[in-house]
């Protein structure tokens, strides 16, 4: 991997889509996708591709008006510049050239991919002439065989005879067109320089009626004492690569294995042999990160693709007044003024420089490059200042992410052994181009090929919904939106009702699956299997047939957590009886993928994957918290209309305040009987069933378990405040120490202020701090709390089991006369 | 050419399966064969196994047979294929040369490379130097030319009329007087004579004007763009100074209409797109008002906009008589010289030119002529004259009117004084979603639409009509919108719903309250300090 390193460079190409004629609709009755977004879908599957005979596809961009950008790397300079600058070449060299055309070929053949448009132009040589590239060769695949686009795919004078007639697909009209580049090359001439395009167009017809098309070409090119002196191997392999019947052509993993290749692959196999040798000091660290990620940070240094092609003229800005139609008619057909020329294809290549990029991180110190994760001695402790700025800035700035980047790619090469490092560093922040897979491991993913045997295909019950729900599914999202994404979404949701017998398919698992997808649109599995366990995580049983149960006590504990965090909101939206029934259940079953674009969603999950199962909770009442002035002067009907279509929330905010309430908030308040349980409830815990749905929806205010008190008295007493409400007699001769007895029958329910309490200054003994409710009856404890909410005091809850459970904690807590 | 030439053939999966006995699996694969439906086809082999084998892990190696198998038989068939077209072209079975004309032709018209090198056509050349050279300190310059120019033309127009209102004053007593002496000296042939002698000499002097005014026009136009020619060549030799002014300040300045209200409104279901929608009550022509007309900042927006990527539009409706649009309007852009397109006369009577040449094509799909012919039998003048239907619009282009860089004559013959029903299937509102769709293929990204389809209140509009119809117009827009987002051009920023001017306030109240109840009006973000 070293010196090839030097000339890398990236480049970008562009052209247009066809545009769909008129205005037509497809066979379901929806509008058609344009074009820029199929063929966006169709070329994810390129940027897997890496192969060092293979430029990378590095970016598919989509501009205005079905403009399409394709970004990839790029190589030295074209085999028609080297050609001309150094006539002419050796026949070792020509040799060279062939054969890693072909290692290409081959490679995209076993990718069932074809290219289509081999010429000189799209073959890259490094600048020592030693190493090959095909360049472009994707255009062919992602324009689905050129029906995504106006133009023509290939040059004329390389195209096989069987592609003129329109047979399209076949990897032997590619070892056509490689034979025809050779010839080139060693009969030193340029196919057909003078002829008219149809005269080109005849001549390779006429091939088929011929035999000896080599022969022949060199005629017409007048060296035939080339042809005759050629080298007699490959002369014959020519030949046989230019058979007019392509079954008589070679594939091109035969090609390889021809005798004449022996001496360039002892050649090559030499030079690698020494490229591992060789001392990789000269090349900037930057170069030896991979290539997806240079360019990412390229976008982040403000390389902007759409700048550098206008600064080329290849993307011209056209008045756009001046191509108005003229009439347009009901059909859609409209009279306009011709097309300008600046729609046109045109195949020129702009590189995208890295200079200032690498000027930018070369002040960098190496261990940022590689950071090295268990010496001690080298702690990855960069840029811990910039942990304070607000998220969207830290996204935006280099230094920053590429810090990031490189220390999540180093933790995840070494997960699973590195989950425990991977979760602290995410709980900072997790940087937007490894998302993906993060998050993966942040569920505990591990890869095992189950997904392939599931079956996606066979029909069943659910695929009508599944039709009707995916072309809604976060379609202003183009990777969703595209034929791919449609594709790509059925198997996964297949896939997951398949794998899961006991649940079955509810409206809103599209909207869940959609943020996994997107993240990793070429990886299925890990998408699959990310969902798979993210399901029970947060919503386990959700997806019964007969859910009501699970979400009746979710939603229960949903204003259970309202009252406690919100008591005045809560006062408020259960006065104008605004239930959470009536709005929460899409944002709960999505987790808020249904009411959030993709770009909040990112954020807010990036949190939630590090809480439990109680964070959604939390999110909830930090959107309730951010429309709480609305909200409060709103009636019933208001309220309704406000959350049909849920306004615009400030994303950070809402993640800030989420986390707050779900850190102060302690665990046993969040309890419900249908989450995850995973380790034996502690016997001063709430035991799993011991909280029913009756209780959660008689009492207003969550319990909380003995344990939590304890904890709370023990490690932070200042945050809590118990309110004994037994008689003066019983408290006089046990209680808990700092605990506040309010005799329950000294208080007069109806008169909702805190100053009618017996008590002196209750509000500053009970403000800011949790507020435990205690009695040996547990009614006075629910009453009582119901009052406080009313008094607006925040963070009540209800001790369960009243205060006998507070005899049996060991070591003793009560003081006792 | 046939390409689409399929071939079935029979796969056969032997295996041994969990108790060690021979089984066999088969299915029929069609080739061409996509290798996108390769887990597929495992997938219904499989089912014809015990599900046991699939734990057992046998889908590895069916896998990996089958794609053996249909690598090899995709690859002969391919083969069969070509070597079966090629057979038949070399037996002069295939039409060759209409294939080299095809191929030709689709080279030539889509790459760069071999398309016949026109270069950028003078309207371009000059709309580059224009728009160049407005975003620079000759703004004010320029500005002043265009009105010196307008001030021109408006005084010779001016001149014109008086003249013309003298001739007619004269022609008029002198005609009274004659009527007067009628049967007393003169006969009634006198009259007529004179009747046709007033005509000639008034047609003469309007003649006589109008060609003046034409070639002094003509005259402006070449003038003012030789002017901007070398402007720019000049500019070439001294550093580019920014431009005094924005690009997207305000483009109402100096109009007020009589009511008007504004909205922030966000579409989508997740992800929002913010748009303005403005209501006002206003006389279209207001819209289309003489540029020049006033001292106003006007021209310099609409300088600045004209060759840029936000565009104005307004959508003027129009009876299908002809290519014919609103007197009124072609009265204010004949105010002054249009320096950038065609004078307006021009311009519809080449859309009429069109209008004509497309019918010709358009007679052969015979389904819809049979609207045509109705309305051909009820002007029976105009017979064979063919013309736009219902929904079909036409577009001219202007530079000297106040608030449209180009204007949407939307054909609509709803009769006035009986409103009627219609739906949103009604082609007027199909109509509009074209105008949209235009617009967002065009960078047009201010529209004004007639919120009522109706430039004028009628007798017959009731309160609950209106209503109706503002609802439907308000429904389709925002449907229209919403659909735009995916359309892949230029986002509509403003959106303005014109009411007639002569509506009454009340009415208007009640109309304008309609829009933030269908289009989601944005919340007001309040930042509150959550700290304290």
């Amino acid at each position: 991997m070293t010196g090839r390193q030097e000339s890398r460079r990236l480049c970008a190409v562009t052209f247009f889509a066809k545009l769909h004629p008129g205005d037509v609709c497809g066979s379901n009755g929806l509008p058609l996708t344009p074009n820029s977004i199929a063929i966006l879908g169709r070329a994810q599957k390129l940027k897997e591709l890496q192969d060092e005979h293979l430029c990378q596809y590095l970016d598919v961009i989509r501009g205005k008006h079905e403009r399409t950008i394709v970004v990839s790397e790029y190589l030295g300079l074209s085999l028609e510049d080297y050609a001309k600058r150094n006539p002419p070449l050796s026949l070792a060299q020509i040799l060279r050239i062939f054969y890693q055309v072909a290692c290409g070929i081959n490679v995209l053949s076993q990718h069932h991919l074809v290219a289509h448009n081999l010429e000189p132009k799209h073959v890259l040589i490094s600048d020592d002439g030693r190493r090959i590239k095909l360049f472009n060769y994707g255009l062919h695949h992602m324009t689905k065989g050129g029906c995504y686009v106006p133009f023509p795919i290939g040059n004329i004078r390389y195209m096989s005879p069987e592609r003129l007639l329109g047979l399209n697909g076949n990897v032997k009209s590619d070892v056509w067109a490689l034979a025809m580049l050779v010839v080139e090359l060693v009969l030193q001439i340029e196919l057909w320089p003078k002829l008219k395009l149809s005269n080109v167009i005849r001549k390779i017809l006429a091939f088929g009626r011929s035999n000896g098309v080599l022969e022949k070409i060199a005629r017409e090119h007048q060296c035939y004492e080339r042809y005759v002196s050629m080298d007699k191997d490959l002369r014959q392999l020519l030949e046989s690569c230019l058979q007019v019947l392509p079954k008589k052509r070679p594939l091109p993993q035969e090609l390889l294995k021809q005798p004449i290749f022996e001496s360039v692959l002892a050649e090559l196999k030499k030079e690698r042999d020494q490229e591992i040798q060789e001392n990789q000091e000269h090349v900037p660290l930057l170069l030896r990160c991979p290539l997806s990620q240079i360019y990412h940070l390229w976008q982040l240094a403000g390389g902007d693709v759409q700048a550098e092609l206008k600064k080329e003229g290849l993307i011209r800005s056209e008045a756009p007044i001046l191509g108005l139609p003229q009439i347009v008619r009901l059909s859609g057909a409209s009279v306009c003024p011709g097309r300008s020329q600046a729609q046109l294809m045109d195949d020129r290549v702009v590189p995208l420089r890295l200079k200032a990029l690498l000027q930018r991180l070369s002040r960098l110190p190496a261990d940022v490059y590689f950071p090295l994760l268990h010496s001690p001695r080298f702690p990855a402790h960069f840029a811990r200042e910039l942990q304070a700025l607000p998220l969207v800035i830290r996204e935006k700035d280099i230094e920053y992410q590429f810090q990031r980047v490189r220390l999540f790619t180093r933790l995840l090469q070494g997960y699973p052994h590195t989950a425990e490092q991977l979760r602290r560093e995410a709980s900072v922040d997790v940087p937007p181009l490894l998302r993906g897979p993060i998050w993966a491991a942040l569920l505990d993913v591990v890869p095992n090929g189950s997904y392939c045997k599931i079956d996606k295909f066979t029909a069943t019950s659910t695929d009508r919904q599944i039709e009707v729900d995916i072309p809604r599914c976060h379609q202003y999202d183009e990777l969703l939106s595209s034929p791919d994404g449609h594709r790509k979404l059925r198997r996964l949701l297949k896939a997951w009702v398949t794998a899961h017998p006991q649940y079955v398919y509810w409206q809103g698992l599209d909207s869940l699956t959609a943020p996994f997808l997107y993240l990793n649109f070429n990886h299925e599995e890990l998408a699959f299997l990310s969902l798979f366990k993210f399901i029970p995580k947060y919503l386990q049983w959700f997806f019964l047939k007969d859910n009501s149960a699970v979400i009746k006590e979710y939603l229960s504990k949903f204003s259970q957590l309202t009252a406690f965090h919100e008591p005045l909101l809560a006062q408020h939206l259960a006065s104008i009886s605004f239930i959470p029934e009536l709005f929460a259940i899409p944002w709960f079953l999505t987790m808020f993928s249904h009411v959030f674009p993709l770009h909040k969603i990112l954020h807010l999950w990036d949190k939630l994957m590090l809480g439990d199962s109680s964070y959604p909770l939390f999110i909830g009442i930090a959107i309730l918290r951010q429309l709480r002035s609305t909200l409060l002067s709103s009636g019933f009907n208001e309220c309704i209309l406000l959350f049909s279509d849920l306004p615009d929330i400030v994303m950070e905010g809402c993640v800030l305040e989420s986390q707050k309430m779900y850190e102060v908030t302690p665990k046993s308040i969040t309890h419900r009987q249908h989450a995850l349980h995973q380790q034996q409830p502690h016997s001063l815990d709430i035991g799993v069933t011991e909280v029913e749905l009756k209780h959660l929806q008689l009492e207003q205010c969550p319990r909380i378990s003995a344990k939590d008190v304890q904890a709370l008295l023990l490690y932070s007493p200042s945050e809590l405040a118990l309110v004994d409400l037994r008689s003066v007699v019983e408290y006089g001769r046990v209680y808990v120490p700092h605990s506040i007895n309010i005799p329950f029958a000294t208080v007069q329910l109806g008169d909702q202020r805190l100053e009618a309490l017996p008590v002196a200054n209750v509000e500053t003994q009970l403000r800011g701090r949790i507020v435990v409710c205690v009695s040996n009856i547990h009614q006075h404890s629910v009453e009582f709390s119901h009052f406080l909410v009313a008094c607006g005091i925040q963070r009540t809850c209800i001790l369960h089991k009243g205060f006998n459970v507070l005899h049996s904690i060991e070591p003793n807590i009560l003081i006792s006369n | 050419m046939d390409t689409t030439a399929t071939r079935s053939l029979s796969f056969e999966y032997h295996y041994k399966n969990h108790e060690g006995r021979d089984c066999t699996s088969q299915l029929n694969i069609t080739f061409p064969f996509d290798q996108e439906s390769l887990e597929e086809c495992v997938t219904q082999l499989m089912s014809q196994m015990d599900p046991m084998m699939r734990y057992l892990d046998e889908n590895i190696s069916l896998e990996k047979q089958l794609q053996e198998f249909v690598d090899m038989e995709h690859q002969r068939f391919l083969d069969d294929h070509a070597e079966k077209l090629l057979n038949q072209a070399a037996n002069e079975e295939l039409d060759l040369e209409a294939i080299v004309r095809n191929t030709e032709r689709l080279y030539k018209d889509e790459l760069l490379q071999f398309a016949d090198r026109v270069g950028p056509s003078d309207a371009d050349i000059f709309a580059q130097s224009f728009h160049r050279l407005v975003h620079s300190s000759s703004l004010e310059e320029i500005l002043k030319r265009e009105r010196t120019y307008a001030k021109v033309v408006a005084d010779m127009t001016e001149h014109m009329d008086n003249e013309v209102e003298t001739l007619n004053n004269s022609q008029q007593q002198e005609m009274d007087s004659q009527i007067n002496q009628l049967d007393i000296t003169t006969t009634s042939d006198d009259i007529n004579n004179l009747l046709a002698q007033q005509y000639t000499t008034q047609n003469f002097v309007r003649k006589r004007y109008e060609s003046e005014l034409e070639a002094m026009m003509g005259h402006q136009k070449n003038e003012y763009r030789d002017w901007i020619t070398s402007q720019v060549s000049q500019m070439f030799q001294v550093p580019p100074v920014a431009t005094p002014l924005g690009n997207r300040s305000s483009m109402f300045v100096s109009q007020q209409p009589s009511m008007e209200e504004s909205f922030t409104i966000h579409l989508g279901s997740q992800l929002k797109h913010m748009h303005n929608i403005r209501i006002l009550s206003a006389n279209v022509t207001e819209l289309c008002s003489p540029l020049h007309a006033e001292e106003s900042l006007n021209g310099l927006n609409m300088a600045l906009g004209l060759y840029s990527s936000s565009l104005c539009g307004v959508v003027v409706l129009t009876p299908s008589i002809q290519a014919q649009a609103n007197k009124n309007i072609i009265k204010n852009a004949n105010k002054s010289t249009e320096f950038h397109f065609e004078q307006i006369d021009v311009q519809l009577e080449n859309i009429e030119k069109q209008i004509r040449s497309l019918s010709t094509g358009d007679s052969t799909t015979s389904s819809n002529s049979s609207s045509t012919e109705d309305s051909a039998t009820s002007s029976p003048t105009k017979k064979q004259v063919p013309k736009l239907k219902t929904g079909d619009f036409f577009i001219t282009k202007h530079s000297n009117l106040s608030q449209s860089h180009c204007i949407f004559h939307l054909i609509s013959d709803e009769p006035i004084n009986s409103p009627s029903e219609i739906n949103s299937r009604h082609p007027v509102i199909l109509g509009l979603r074209n105008i949209l769709k235009t617009a967002s293929r065009h960078d047009i990204t201010t529209l004004t639409i007639p919120a009522l389809l109706r430039h004028e209140m009628s007798e017959d509009m009731t309160v609950q009509w209106c209503i109706r119809r503002a609802e439907l117009v308000f429904k389709c827009a925002k449907g229209f919108m919403i659909e735009s987002a995916s359309w892949g051009g230029a986002e509509l920023s403003t959106l303005q719903l014109l009411l007639p001017d002569d509506i009454s306030e009340s009415l208007f109240t009640t109309l304008a309250g309609m829009v933030p109840s269908v289009f989601h009006v944005a919340n007001p973000k309040i930042l509150v300090d959550t700290n304290k």
